[in-house]
């Protein structure tokens, strides 16, 4: 209780707030595409609350739809959060936790907090948690709202909600295409997903779009020695 | 299919990293590094570019929304506003 009073936890939590513009209207547009997608409103706040990562809520939702096997799902999701080892280790080495601080730290450590948490000369525990509290407090909130009414919603398909899918992916990638190599491994993966969903289970086409492309693009910047910047706002 | 082990299973991998990243001191090698860097370009990619010309022949209103959205999201930095100004083009398009 005292953590949730302290001046450092309050300052994380509102760091935050001018980001929920970012990603409310994800956590809609995820809930109400995971309804469209078939599953139920418990099992849409659970991927929020256990899992908690929009990018991977999302992908999974979408592999849902398509019929993907949970293997093709899990190992997506792997893929696309594997990042988050990057963030810890960067994170370990800018502020010291106790064991049992880690463990719970861990949950919340979402791009969002980490780019907070990252830009604060003098981050702490309770900043921490400030930060990832403010994102996972509307996060899930938000999910329980775009479920239920995904529900009443008629016909989703018919207002065209499946479009939000496609464009949610083409809006998070557009800021991230800084460079030639970042638009080629774009095209590279978008070209190996549409040629490999004609042959291939759309879960694997998926995998090997990701692995190939980063692949490329590791491959292709071996030249210039840049610094990984994980700071960047992926949601907001 | 029951979705249950399959959502568990996704907060298995999701946590793991997290927390492993906190734990261990080590640090990753620059070419996984870069690697890791071009993971969400590459899958943000594969999953919307099959996607977006959609299988009730809006493909053109579509893609245009998409470009649209696209140039949004890169000059100002909002995911929301991306979203928004492609949805509003869609649904005026169409």
């Amino acid at each position: 209780m005292a953590l949730l009073l302290s001046r450092d936890f309050v300052r994380g939590f509102r760091t935050v707030i001018p980001l929920w513009l970012g990603f409310v209207p994800f956590s809609l547009a995820y809930a109400m595409t995971a309804r469209g997608a078939g599953l139920g409103v418990l099992e849409t706040q659970l991927l929020s609350a256990l899992v908690f990562a929009g990018g991977a809520q999302f992908s999974a939702v979408g592999l849902f739809a398509v019929g993907a096997s949970g293997v093709e799902i899990v190992l997506t999701t792997l893929l696309l959060n594997v990042r988050h080892l990057l963030y810890g280790l960067s994170l370990s080495q800018r502020l010291l936790l106790t064991g049992p601080e880690k463990w719970v730290a861990a949950h919340l450590l979402t791009d969002e907090a980490y780019g907070v948490v990252l830009a604060e000369p003098h981050p702490s525990f309770a900043y921490l948690m400030g930060a990832g509290l403010s994102v996972f407090v509307p996060w899930n909130l938000f999910t329980l709202v775009g479920a239920l009414l995904g529900q009443g919603v008629p016909d989703p398909a018919g207002l065209g909600v499946d479009f939000v899918f496609p464009l949610a992916f083409l809006a998070l990638l557009a800021p991230m295409l800084r460079g030639g190599v970042e638009v080629g491994v774009a095209m590279l993966s978008g070209s190996i997903a549409v040629g490999g969903s004609q042959v291939l289970p759309g879960g694997v086409a998926l995998l090997l779009a990701g692995v190939v492309g980063s692949f490329v693009g590791a491959c292709c910047t071996a030249e210039r020695p840049e610094r990984s910047n994980p700071t960047e706002p992926e949601a907001s | 299919m029951n979705a249950w082990p399959i959502i568990l299973g996704m907060a298995v991998v999701t946590y793991v990293p997290r927390v492993a990243g906190l734990w261990l001191r080590a640090r990753v090698p620059p070419f996984w590094q870069r690697f890791l860097r071009f993971v969400p370009i590459a899958v943000f990619a594969a999953l919307a570019i099959p996607a977006l010309p959609g299988g009730r022949g809006e493909a053109e209103v579509r893609i245009l929304a998409g470009v649209l959205a696209s140039a949004v999201s890169w000059r100002f930095r909002k995911l929301w506003l991306g979203i928004a100004v492609g949805m509003v083009a869609y649904w005026g398009l169409r």
